[in-house]
């Protein structure tokens, strides 16, 4: 059906330890993999590799077969028409974005070091991202520094971005994704920056996942708005 | 190609089922009029398709436009060249912005209609009196407030105009960071309260579930019907008359008029293609401000050569979009306690303090402030976060639950030079000239932005924050609030205004338009429940009045000049 109401869903569903490669050759499937490990590093919590954000990649980049998941996360929406047409073009320069990435990455790891990325040492690997991104490093976020900052579109899709800014926010939101789409393996993303999340989409759905515990229940309207707010007529 | 079946001439044509359309096809339905409510979008069913999946709401836009099917263009004044931008990404689709907004449903106040004569001429700006006062529209709040189904704590609002009855639902419960928000706004004798949300709760008069606590909001189709939508609520209302059809995935390309400058109903392409015509007695558009004025002007004809409605030039012009400002406030791990910045109802907690003109401060108008979500993990708002590395990661896990943000309605002014128009270059999907935005703000927005986002800081301060950080307007707007307004004002001179009191077009007396298009002014407050109360009372007026082939004008009271 190519009404958007009516996409069919498609009873896959993606395993976070898979090999098995839909897009990416092996040595691209290992850049990337190295490439997202210094994006989201291992350290005493676990990070993209273990979170198998390449499988979330891997899984976008295949086509649009993994676009949506369906709503209760029994599959995925097979999507069709207008709507099919404009991210199968999106997913054809994404692909192309990420095929001449690894050519790059490559090319600076090789320049450096004189072995491709993968094989390069977590220094070079870090310097490789620093000349592809043109800045330093981040730093740590400090308590005491200030800075001024003005309004974006919130929302982000990954139109229009160069490599490296997409490849970032692709490993974010590989760690950090519902684990039906193959990356945040057993919600390890989650629990490393302390939230629950629900244990399936369709928990969401009616009830089941709640947040209303991490609400304060101890409380009346007087002592937080400081008045008695005046009974309705 | 032409539809050989054209379907038969209907009461009312309602392009556009969002906040402005739902309440008008109830209304007219229910009155008896055939009607016939034309969506671009699909018809999604909320229990089936929507759920709490941050990667498909929030980055690849399930709701929002498809920015190559439905694209837009910005520039920010004449002598730039505009860019492809998702500016004011609302949903497409049956329901509208009201299948992804927030929730916020503030009333407006006295001051919001009548700025042109509260402040005279404002340099660069083009205010103007709204041709209606806040007490036209009271009923019609309450009356939305108790359909549509809205929450709120009654008289908790220091200041609010009068109000005829009280909140169908309680008021939602605070969250942790909206606790701080209530202590820092306390201790610096700011009045704060639960700003009123299309969220209900447990036990509402309504008598309608509010099971859904999983602090999935902004941006995200609700599968229960916790949060009100047109969809979920006028739409079912209007179909159950026997009176209502719903044409979705039906793009309107063209409204037409006759030779005497009737408009005679629709020019539509249905989902297979198709363009088919509708003919009706009237003719209501209620796309948004932006395609409203976009459609009008598109509906060109030997008559109206400029677009229709618009002999007085002013389709387009005086757009407004209310940019959502913030800051954020970082707070201490090691000592302070979590904030749960992800959870709530996106807003927990909200001030009209600053919402009436002070000059002392150094503009004039307000807006509303709220504590909002940080949001979830892949998306979390946290100014100039690092982009990779250990850095991130740190900051991920450091502040995800200890960090909260006040943010900022900017009332901006209007201005006849912020303005939509076609496009020379881009098409969209239906190959017609996309909508260009042309924006840049007037100085009184940017003086309010700096002066109410530093006040937000001190509110985090007062509030323990250790670090805060402004977000302040910039050289442009991003249309980040999804609110639109201004591009087909109200008013009482059919020279400076395109449409008159009941959203009834000076040139063509059966042309309506029921959206934030009309709105002189943009108010201080979200606009959605100001849209829909408004929609109803034109509504009320055209199957009361306009289709009883009478007329009325409003009468209004004599102002005070304070």
């Amino acid at each position: 059906m190519t009404s958007k109401a009516d996409w069919q869903i498609v009873p896959v569903d993606i395993d976070p330890d898979t090999e098995e490669r839909l897009f990416f050759s092996e040595h691209e499937w290992d850049t990337i993999e190295a490439a997202g490990a210094r994006i989201i590093p291992t350290d005493h919590d676990p990070g993209a590799r273990e979170a198998r954000v390449i499988v979330f990649i891997d899984r976008y980049l295949s086509g649009i077969d993994f676009h949506y998941a369906a709503a209760d996360g029994s599959g995925f929406l097979q999507m069709a028409g207008k709507d099919a047409r404009a991210a199968r073009a999106r997913n054809r320069d994404m692909r192309r974005l990420y095929r001449d990435g690894v050519q790059e990455l490559d090319r600076l790891s090789v320049e450096q070091c004189g072995q491709a990325f993968k094989e390069a040492g977590e220094e070079v690997q870090d310097h490789v991202l620093e000349q592809l991104s043109g800045e330093r490093k981040p730093t740590k976020v400090s308590l005491t520094s200030r800075e001024v900052f003005y309004s974006r579109l919130q929302g982000n899709t990954d139109d229009g971005m160069p490599f490296f800014q997409t490849l970032c926010m692709h490993v974010r939101q590989g760690f950090y994704c519902d684990p039906v789409y193959g990356g945040n393996k057993d919600r390890m993303g989650w629990r490393v920056i302390g939230f629950p999340g629900p244990e399936s989409l369709r928990d969401t759905m009616d009830g089941t996942y709640t947040t209303a515990p991490h609400f304060v229940d101890d409380y009346t309207w007087e002592d937080l708005i400081g008045f008695t707010a005046p009974e309705p007529e | 190609m032409s539809d050989k079946r054209k379907p038969d001439p209907v009461d009312v044509i309602i392009v556009g089922l969002g906040a402005g359309g739902g309440p008008a096809a109830k209304v007219l339905s229910e009155a008896g009029y055939s009607v016939v409510g034309f969506d671009k979008g699909p018809w999604l069913r909320p229990a089936e398709h929507y759920s709490g999946d941050e990667l498909k709401f929030q980055n690849r836009s399930y709701l929002w436009p498809d920015r190559d099917l439905m694209p837009r263009t910005v520039r920010r004044d004449e002598n730039e060249e505009a860019q492809i931008f998702n500016f004011s990404p609302v949903p497409s689709n049956v329901g509208g912005g009201t299948s992804h907004m927030a929730g916020w449903m503030p009333r407006p106040r006295e001051c919001d209609f009548t700025m042109r004569s509260l402040h005279g001429d404002l340099d660069g700006a083009n205010l103007a009196d709204w041709p209606i006062r806040y007490e036209h529209l009271e009923p019609y709040l309450t009356k939305v407030e108790w359909s549509y189904g809205i929450s709120g704590l009654t008289g908790a609002e220091v200041g609010a105009a009068p109000r005829s009855k009280a909140y169908p639902s309680g008021p939602l419960p605070p969250t942790r960071f909206g606790k701080k928000f209530y202590e820092g706004a306390q201790k610096l004798g700011i009045d704060a309260f639960p700003l009123p949300m299309s969220h209900l709760t447990e036990g509402n008069a309504l008598g309608r579930p509010a099971v859904n606590r999983t602090s999935f909001w902004n941006q995200y189709g609700d599968p229960t019907q916790t949060r009100s939508s047109t969809a979920t609520t006028y739409i079912p209302d209007a179909l159950a008359t026997g009176n209502f059809k719903v044409r979705a995935e039906s793009f309107v390309s063209e409204v037409k008029v006759d030779k005497r400058g009737k408009a005679t109903g629709v020019v539509y392409v249905g989902p297979d293609g198709v363009e088919v015509e509708q003919d009706a007695r009237v003719v209501i558009l209620s796309l948004g401000s932006i395609e409203s004025s976009r459609l009008l002007l598109l509906s060109t004809s030997a008559l109206f050569p400029d677009g229709l409605a618009n002999s007085s030039g002013v389709v387009g012009r005086n757009a407004t979009f209310h940019e959502y400002i913030f800051a954020v406030g970082l707070f201490d791990r090691q000592v302070d306690e979590p904030l749960n910045g992800w959870t709530g109802n996106y807003q927990s907690g909200g001030s009209m303090h600053f919402y009436e003109t002070d000059e002392s401060r150094g503009h004039i108008g307000g807006g509303i402030i709220a504590t909002t979500q940080i949001g979830q993990p892949i998306n979390m708002i946290m100014p100039g976060r690092p982009l990779w590395g250990q850095a991130m990661k740190d900051a991920d896990r450091d502040y995800f639950n200890h960090s909260m943000k006040i943010g900022f309605i900017l009332q901006d002014m209007p201005q006849e030079t912020n303005r939509v128009d076609l496009d020379p270059n881009v098409k969209d999907a239906w190959g017609l000239p996309v909508a260009r935005i042309t924006n840049k703000p007037h100085p009184n927005d940017t003086a309010m932005s700096k002066w109410q986002i530093d006040k937000n800081i001190e509110i985090l301060e007062a509030a323990g924050a250790k670090r805060t950080m402004p977000v302040y307007l910039g050289d442009r707007f991003t249309g980040n609030a999804c609110h639109q307004h201004g591009t087909v004002r109200m008013g009482t001179d059919p020279e400076k205004s395109a449409l008159n009191e009941w959203g009834q077009a000076h040139d063509v007396d059966n042309l309506f338009v029921l959206d934030g298009a009309s709105f002189p002014t943009a108010m201080g407050v979200n606009p959605t429940l100001t849209i829909m109360a408004n929609s109803w009372r034109c509504a009320d007026y055209i199957a009361n009045t306009y289709l009883k082939g009478r007329s009325e004008r409003l009468v209004l009271p004599k102002l005070e000049r304070a």
